[in-house]
């Protein structure tokens, strides 16, 4: 485990990652398993009596099936918010992080490139989200059963967590491209915080005002779940956006550290 | 290998407004031991991270090994070693995962030296680095400096953070690393850590070098303090005149007084005297350095 830079860095957050994973997967497990809860029809008028722009706010205007109230409280709330947190300050971590806590010095007084120190870091923060998606994927799959999460298929479940991965991915890469751009760790995780902020307004209470529909077309929480992946699977179009913009962050990340001063 | 270990020339950088180094002309030469001395802020970390490319300088030429630390670093440092003057470094690992790791990026190296040097140096391999004292995590950051077996060490401040046993036992393998033809470029505030150990000293000040000379040199230009007991009273008019000698002060029969230089000249003043007793301090260092920082004030 301590071969290289990418290996130490999973051994190094081995807690942090296991700890998260466990985290994730019990809290969204549990939001789950209230679906039986809700699912009735007591639930459902009590509902229908909040005013629609409240229920567009916190995404519960899909509620009425399975895939609606994963989508809608699971994914789109609870799991999104808390897999930025982890993603934002993992991402800070890599370069800013340790640059703030003068630990960079010595690693990059070795025979190593810092571009291909930040990528094997880089590499090794989107390994921990795919163990964290997938932790998560597991505990749904075992409660579909007991929580009578009917109708969804193993495939969309899949591709929900493809959207998942990604859009916590996109989280980490702007933590960390501005970290290691700028060595400053406020500002990376500033920033990371303002684009959830953005997102999570634009998504919900922002896009119902009149004529600004279309701005939740620029949110993550939107690429994270817009259009349904688990209804409907893949959505290809936000698949590529989140794809791409974590591709360029991380390329501007890397090129930005290669290129400055390394702070004291 | 290269007769110029460490070469920079009008080694410009600045911090926003403030001037970190401000025309740097520095030679270490290939198989010496160089003391690399400055008050605090003078530059000595500055040009340090400059030779490892973690800053970069906005004007004049730096050459380490021969190679440019800017466009050959990997392959450079590979041939260094470097030890911080507070090695900090994650406290959740033990010394054997971290210098495990610092080998794999070097490559090569085989366990055994790293647990030669612990043992050498009595460290636990085994304890995480955070439940260890300053003087332990230091030893660690000997051991990844020295497991390499660099070409060249540099050593910012090497040991503020060791004990006067560890010291003793670092200057022993500083030397060892000498007698095999490498080089030491060693940064330090206080003349005594280098006194040790080094063949030239040079003096950073305000981001530019004062003074480069032996350590032997500066020794015999060096200020003593000289204490003369005579059977009889002299005045201080007498002694105030001669070429050399300052700050002289008598008490009855006691008198005492700064030589700066040859002592001839003093000499054949008390021989007009009787003299009974004669003390003439050795130079320290320290003083002396002080002295040169006084001096480089005043131009």
């Amino acid at each position: 485990m301590l071969r290289n830079s990418f290996t130490k860095w999973l051994w190094d957050n081995r807690r942090s990652v296991l700890g998260w994973a466990a985290a994730l997967a019990g809290v969204g497990g549990m939001y789950a398993a209230f679906w039986p809860s809700i699912d009735n029809p007591e639930m459902r008028e009590a509902l229908e009596n909040y005013p629609e722009a409240v229920l567009q706010a916190l995404n519960f205007d899909e509620i009425a099936t399975a895939a609606g109230y994963l989508n809608a409280s699971v994914y789109g709330l609870v799991v999104g918010l808390l897999i930025i947190v982890y993603a934002t300050s993992a991402g800070t971590r890599i370069i800013a992080g340790d640059e703030g806590s003068g630990t960079l010095d010595l690693v990059l007084a070795h025979p190593v490139s810092r571009s291909r120190l930040a990528m094997e870091r880089f590499s090794a923060l989107l390994v921990s989200l795919v163990l964290i998606s997938v932790a998560l994927l597991l505990v749904i799959l075992a409660l579909t059963g007991p929580a009578r999460l009917e109708g969804i298929s193993l495939g969309d479940l899949a591709a929900m967590h493809l959207h998942l991965f990604l859009f916590a991915a996109l989280f980490g890469s702007v933590a960390f491209a501005v970290g290691a751009a700028t060595g400053r760790r406020g500002v990376a995780i500033g920033t990371a915080a303002g684009v959830a902020v953005f997102g999570f307004a634009a998504n919900g209470i922002l896009s119902g005002i009149e004529g600004l529909g279309w701005i939740e077309d620029f949110s993550p929480f939107q690429w994270l779940n817009g259009g349904s992946p688990l209804a409907n699977g893949v959505q290809a179009a936000h698949v590529s956006i989140m794809t791409a913009l974590i591709f360029v962050l991380t390329s501007v990340g890397v090129w930005g550290f290669s290129r400055r001063d390394i702070g004291v | 290998m290269t007769e110029t270990a460490i070469r920079t020339e009008g080694l410009v950088k600045d911090y926003g407004r403030v001037r970190g180094l401000d025309g740097l002309d520095l030679e270490v030469r290939t198989g010496e031991v160089y003391g690399f001395l400055g008050p605090n802020g003078a530059g000595k970390t500055t040009t340090i991270r400059i030779l490892f490319d973690l800053i970069r300088p906005n004007a004049g030429s730096v050459m380490v090994l021969g190679l440019d630390p800017r466009t050959d670093g990997i392959e450079l440092r590979r041939r260094i070693g470097y030890l911080a003057d507070d090695f900090v470094v994650d406290g959740r690992q033990t010394p054997r995962e971290l210098l495990t790791y610092l080998a794999n990026l070097r490559g090569g190296i085989s366990p055994v030296v790293i647990d030669e040097l612990a043992q050498r140096l009595d460290l636990d391999l085994t304890r995480r680095i955070g439940a260890l004292s300053r003087g332990n995590r230091q030893k660690v950051g000997v051991v990844q400096a020295f497991m390499h077996q660099p070409e060249l060490f540099i050593l910012d401040e090497p040991t503020s953070g060791l004990d006067p046993f560890l010291q003793q036992e670092f200057s022993v393998m500083v030397r060892q690393a000498v007698s095999e033809g490498r080089t030491v470029f060693m940064s330090s505030h206080v003349m005594g850590e280098v006194q040790r150990v080094a063949d030239r000293v040079g003096i950073i000040r305000g981001g530019r070098l004062t003074t480069v000379e032996g350590v032997h040199q500066l020794r015999d230009r060096a200020q003593r303090r000289i204490e003369i007991v005579f059977n009889g009273k002299v005045t201080a008019e007498e002694f105030s005149a001669i070429p050399g000698v300052s700050d002289v002060q008598v008490d009855g029969k006691v008198l005492t007084c700064r030589l700066d230089g040859s002592a001839d000249a003093l000499v054949k003043t008390l021989a007009r005297h009787e003299v009974v007793i004669l003390n003439a301090e050795e130079p320290d260092l320290e003083e002396l350095f002080f002295d040169y920082y006084d001096r480089g004030g005043s131009r």
